[in-house]
């Protein structure tokens, strides 16, 4: 701002004259920029040097120096015509110059002025058109070094036309991948680009209320095609043994847990990298086994992993597996679907021939891109991929191969109890074809008839799938059960109007209702679990041969009664599929299996026609946002979000302070909040490393103070405690996932007297004392542990609240109850607000040395370096103070997400708190507070009462 | 317009020993003229004169100064400036006296009546001249002097020297 000043100034001094004089030497320093201008006009004539040389100037003419003494007579007339001349030389210069702004037309008087002159230069006067041209190019080429101009070279209508959309839209999927429903998606949501796709987010319409009673009530529905899946096929033991080195029994049931290697569950375990059990966790994944296929020892293992996780377990599954030969693509015309689904599907050519030239430059160039990376296959819109991105790999010494089917399948997750309406109501098992079996066709359903006992396994299959219909909420199915089931195509029973599917209980006959409680209890029969979708023939072929929406139609019109049910179903129209039960809420006491629900796994290439049927049968559809608090409310860990110790959770926590940082950053100054006045050191990040480390200096001189001060049998427990952590420095702080030890924290975080099952749960758990509390500490020293935290009083929780350990006083306001009070922050003093007043200031004038020598005492001897990146007003600088006890309150931890929970109507709030802090807080604690904490918003002084839960 | 209106006078310096009027500079002619008003005017015109009071532009070869006042008070201001006898500059004492050749709203103006008053100083020293010499030199800087349409190197010049400063 001010250097433009200044400049503008200098623009308009540029040609004023200065004052013509001789400068002392003590004003020197003082009008060194006037100078500097006389000095140049000066030079311009010959003047005369002065008689003293105490104020001399330096560039005087030669022959100067005597000329005065010898001829003082003489000077006087030549010395005051030649001042007179230079005076006028400079003023005329600065009469006739024009100053300030650079427009042409302003040196025009007012009345020859003319609207929009500088639009077109035919209004100026012809004599300053060439001026005003000139200076309109350079201007221009000023203006189009910010922004080029866009070449809109094609109409509306053109670029709208199928083919230039379909061209425009490849060329839009080579920076981020589409998921099948991205159009439908992009219509009505708030799209972002997340972990190289391009998502929808939350909707445009205001539906946060609708989509939770859906969930909770009915159906919404997501599409999380988006997750990578990763294909292992092998022996099951050299496959078991390889992925023992990830896993840990502690942490719970293991890829090798009986019920799901059998292929009818879906299991889900936390990765650790090879052989690092307790550290360096890698994130959640869900693993789906395929049913054993008579006769044969070979297994496939499909495991879905989360995008930010997979680069991260990708190289650890073939470190695993051994399996580095990557596989190249075998042909070229796989990478080609298009080409030959257009003979088929009669697309028009012209569409095609261009989409197959382009995609192909794209792909080389993402190839190159991806080089260097862990390689990863991209999906160009609707299955075309990159042909020479090797997406398998396989080992010649244990015999495994890895395929990389990311984007090979779509998977929809219906959540709510009435998903499985939803799924019968849409979805047909599929009718077979006796017109099939006489001719050869290249279809693989018909080849699939001829099978006598593939046949029956499908009546076995839909004969379940009619049966799901009869029960009365999806949570009521086993967790994790799969169900495969061949479908018609769901175009097909598209109803004319959306209609709300609902459940038909009521038809309860007695053969049904046996078939309904074995369903309900054991889970569909390991037989059913079978589908055609794990071969990757059948489903090549199905994308290959899908019918063209438009062919649909065309066969439709030609119906003779408009509107009824094509007859019969076109062979195409079978669809191999995975149904998937996602457990609900597995957790806790109350609301069991919220949220329950099914995945619906399809192959490539069928999104959208399972798509817009599911939105006919009234589900509500949403996004990432919503995923995010359906894992909320079900009291589950949500992935990047919450699992900070993993590389992904790591990333994901700097995207989001830099985010946070950002939108902090754009407000005004005066409208920000002042988080140091606040008393929040970090109100964008959570520095768990500190905390921890903090909370481990803190637990120690405790117990040696402890150690000193009371009797002799506890200072034997005390004195191995110090020398067991001793032998092991962890330095990287881990999130408690052993089952064991959670079972413990939890029955320790309870209230005595709160449950009737509790003795019997935590019946095995020690009393909590403080032997017991240093044994558990002594193995979980830098660990944090996860808890969820519900509101005793009102208040919402925020992102990042702080958890914090109540003083005894506080809970004396607690017992109370008096729904007003609670404890207060004392606001906090901000001693950087002068010193970013001044650096402003500083960097204003440009006086660096200015500040060191300004700052006196400790300031000083420290060096600033810290502070120079960004000393942003009302955040922290960045080497925080003491995280525990810089409050009024101890610090034990910080919220990952918190919000008023709809379902248990209070605020809710799910986080993250080191082990130390809480264990030193529950042995303080009387009885019956035992588990109460304080909830502090960053932007708030207000302390909120909230109990802590700890679920396994 | 809406702006700050302030009124300009074109004064002269005269002294009997042309060489004394090297030694001066801007601030001791604002001095001067500040304790001529503080002597007419009282505490009055010493306020007055801290309002707006600037010397803009000082030629010591010729003695031309732009005085700048303030326009509602610069006749009370101008009304000290004959009194002014002389002026201290360097540590020494030039005796001088200002006289006022030129009153106008802008610098601009000033700027103008000083090209057309220069022009007519020379064009009168000219029949003045004593030797041929002395002529020649004259009749040159009239010359030069004439509007720059005429004179294009100089006019290069001075360009140049602009781009030396930038």
């Amino acid at each position: 701002m001010s250097a433009s000043k200044v400049k503008m100034r200098d623009r308009k001094m540029k040609n004023q004259p200065a004052s013509v004089q001789y400068s002392s030497p003590s004003a020197a320093a003082g009008s060194s920029s006037q100078n500097g201008r006389q000095e140049a006009k000066d030079s311009g004539w010959q003047r005369n040097p002065p008689p003293r040389t105490g104020w001399v100037r330096g560039n005087q003419r030669d022959g100067g120096g005597g000329y005065m003494k010898e001829m003082p007579k003489y000077i006087t007339a030549g010395a005051f015509a030649r001042s007179r001349a230079a005076e006028v030389k400079a003023m005329l210069k600065a009469v006739t110059k024009r100053t300030g702004s650079n427009h042409v037309f302003q040196a025009l008087p007012k009345h020859m002025r003319r609207r929009a002159m500088s639009h077109n230069t035919k209004r100026l006067p012809r004599r300053l058109r060439d001026v005003a041209s000139k200076m309109r190019e350079k201007s221009l080429q000023a203006g189009s070094k910010k922004k080029k101009e866009l070449p809109k070279s094609k109409s509306r209508k053109a670029r709208r036309r199928h083919g230039n959309l379909l061209l425009e839209f490849n060329r839009r999927q080579r920076k981020n991948i589409w998921l099948e429903t991205h159009i439908w998606h992009a219509k009505r949501f708030h799209m972002v680009k997340k972990w190289g796709y391009r998502l929808g987010d939350r909707p445009t319409c205001k539906c946060y209320r609708p989509c939770y009673r859906a969930m909770s009530s009915h159906c919404l529905l997501l599409d999380i095609s988006y997750y990578c899946c990763i294909e292992l096929q092998g022996e099951e033991d050299t496959l078991l043994t390889a992925l023992s080195q990830l896993t840990s029994k502690e942490t719970g049931p293991t890829f090798a847990a009986a019920l799901c290697l059998s292929g009818c569950r879906q299991g889900s375990v936390t990765v650790y990298r090879a052989g690092q059990y307790p550290s360096h966790p890698l994130g959640p994944v869900t693993f789906l086994w395929r049913p054993r296929a008579e006769g044969s020892a070979s297994r496939q293992l499909w495991i879905w992993a989360h995008p930010a996780l997979k680069q991260d377990l990708l190289p650890e599954l073939q470190r695993v597996c051994e399996c580095f030969e990557a596989v190249v693509p075998p042909v070229i015309p796989v990478a080609t679907p298009a080409e030959s689904a257009s003979t088929l599907e009669s697309e028009p050519k012209p569409e095609v021939s261009p989409k197959a030239k382009v995609t192909p430059g794209g792909k080389r160039k993402r190839s190159r891109v991806d080089a260097g990376g862990p390689p990863a296959k991209k999906i160009l819109g609707d299955g075309t991929r990159s042909p020479d991105t090797p997406v398998t790999w396989k080992s010649s010494s244990t015999g495994i191969v890895i395929n990389d089917l990311t984007m090979e399948m779509v998977r929809y997750r219906l959540v709510g109890p009435q998903s499985h309406s939803v799924l019968t109501e849409s979805l047909e098992a599929a009718t077979d074809c006796d017109a099939g079996q006489s001719q050869a066709s290249s279809l693989w359903w018909p080849q699939h008839c001829r099978d006598e006992r593939k046949m029956n396994l499908h009546q076995q299959q839909a004969e379940v799938f009619k049966t799901l219909k009869g029960i009365y909420s999806s949570g009521e199915v086993p967790p994790g059960t799969v169900l495969g089931l061949t479908v018609d195509d769901p175009r097909l029973t598209l109803p004319a109007k959306k209609v709300k599917a609902m459940p038909s209980v009521n038809q309860s006959q007695e053969a049904d209702e046996e078939k309904r409680r074995q369903l309900m209890l054991r889970g569909v029969p390991q037989l059913c679990s079978q589908s055609c979708l794990w071969e990757q023939s059948v489903r090549d072929n199905v994308t290959e041969n899908k019918i063209s929406e438009q062919e649909l139609n065309r066969m439709r019109s030609e119906l003779l009664i408009p509107g009824s049910r094509l007859s019969p179903t076109p062979l195409q129209g079978r669809i191999p599929i995975l149904l998937v039960h996602q457990p609900g809420k597995q957790v806790g006491n109350d609301m069991s299996s919220w949220g329950a629900g099914w995945d619906l796994l399809l192959p490539k290439g069928w999104g959208m026609a399972f798509w817009v049927p599911l939105v006919y049968r009234g589900v509500r559809i949403a996004g990432l946002h919503m995923s995010l608090k359906r894992s909320q409310n079900q009291g589950a860990p949500h992935f990047p979000h919450d699992y900070p110790d993993c590389p992904a959770g790591v990333r994901f926590q700097e995207e989001q302070e830099a985010e946070l940082l950002d939108k902090f950053k754009r407000r005004p100054p005066a409208k920000r909040t002042n988080y140091i006045k606040h008393g929040c050191l970090a109100p964008f990040r959570c520095p768990w490393q500190q905390l921890v480390e903090e909370w481990e200096l803190l637990t120690r001189q405790r117990g040696d103070g402890l150690a000193r001060s009371t009797t002799k049998p506890k200072e034997e427990e005390m004195t191995p405690q110090p020398d067991h952590t001793g032998t092991k420095p962890q330095s990287v702080f881990t999130v408690i996932r052993s089952r064991k030890s959670l079972r413990l924290l939890s029955a320790w975080c309870r209230l005595p007297t709160s449950r009737g099952q509790r003795p019997g749960r935590g019946g095995g758990a020690p009393p909590l004392q403080q032997s017991a509390a240093d044994a558990f500490l002594a193995s979980h020293r830098m660990s944090v542990a996860w808890v969820r935290l519900s509101l005793l009083s009102k208040g919402k929780p925020e992102l990042h609240a702080m958890v914090c350990a109540p003083t005894p006083e506080d809970l004396k306001l607690l017992g109370k109850r008096d729904a007003g009070t609670c404890p207060q922050e004392p606001p906090h003093r901000d001693d950087f607000k002068s010193k970013t007043k001044r650096r402003k200031k500083g960097s204003k004038k440009g006086a660096g040395p200015l500040q060191s020598s300004d700052y006196p005492g400790t300031e000083a001897s420290e060096p600033f370096v810290y502070a120079e990146p960004d000393l942003v007003l009302g955040v922290w600088p960045d080497p925080l103070p003491s995280i525990t006890s810089h409050c009024s309150r101890v610090t034990l931890g910080w919220i990952t997400e918190g919000d008023f929970s709809l379902s248990a109507g209070c605020g809710e709030a799910l986080g993250f708190v080191s082990v130390g802090g809480l264990l030193n807080t529950l042995l303080s604690q009387p009885e019956e507070h035992r588990g109460k904490v304080l909830l502090r918003n960053p932007s708030s002084l207000h302390y909120r009462f909230a109990q802590i839960n700890i679920e396994v | 317009m809406v702006r700050v209106k302030s009124r300009y006078l074109l004064c002269e310096v005269n002294v009997s020993e042309s060489r004394d009027l090297l030694l001066l500079d801007d601030r001791a002619v604002a001095g001067a003229v500040r304790s001529a008003v503080a002597r007419m005017h009282g505490d009055y015109g010493a306020a007055l004169c801290s309002i707006r009071l600037s010397v803009k532009y000082l030629n010591v070869h010729n003695g031309m100064v732009f005085l700048r006042f303030p326009k509602s008070c610069y006749q009370l201001l101008w009304s000290a400036l004959p009194f002014i006898t002389n002026i201290e500059s360097r540590g020494q004492q030039i005796p001088c006296f200002l006289n006022c050749l030129h009153v106008g709203g802008t610098i601009r103006t000033c700027q103008k009546f000083l090209i057309r008053y220069n022009t007519q100083q020379l064009q009168r020293i000219l029949p003045k001249c004593k030797n041929a010499a002395e002529k020649d030199q004259v009749c040159q800087e009239i010359l030069n002097c004439l509007p720059t349409r005429g004179s294009k190197p100089t006019y290069e010049g001075g360009s140049e020297f602009e781009d030396e400063r930038e």
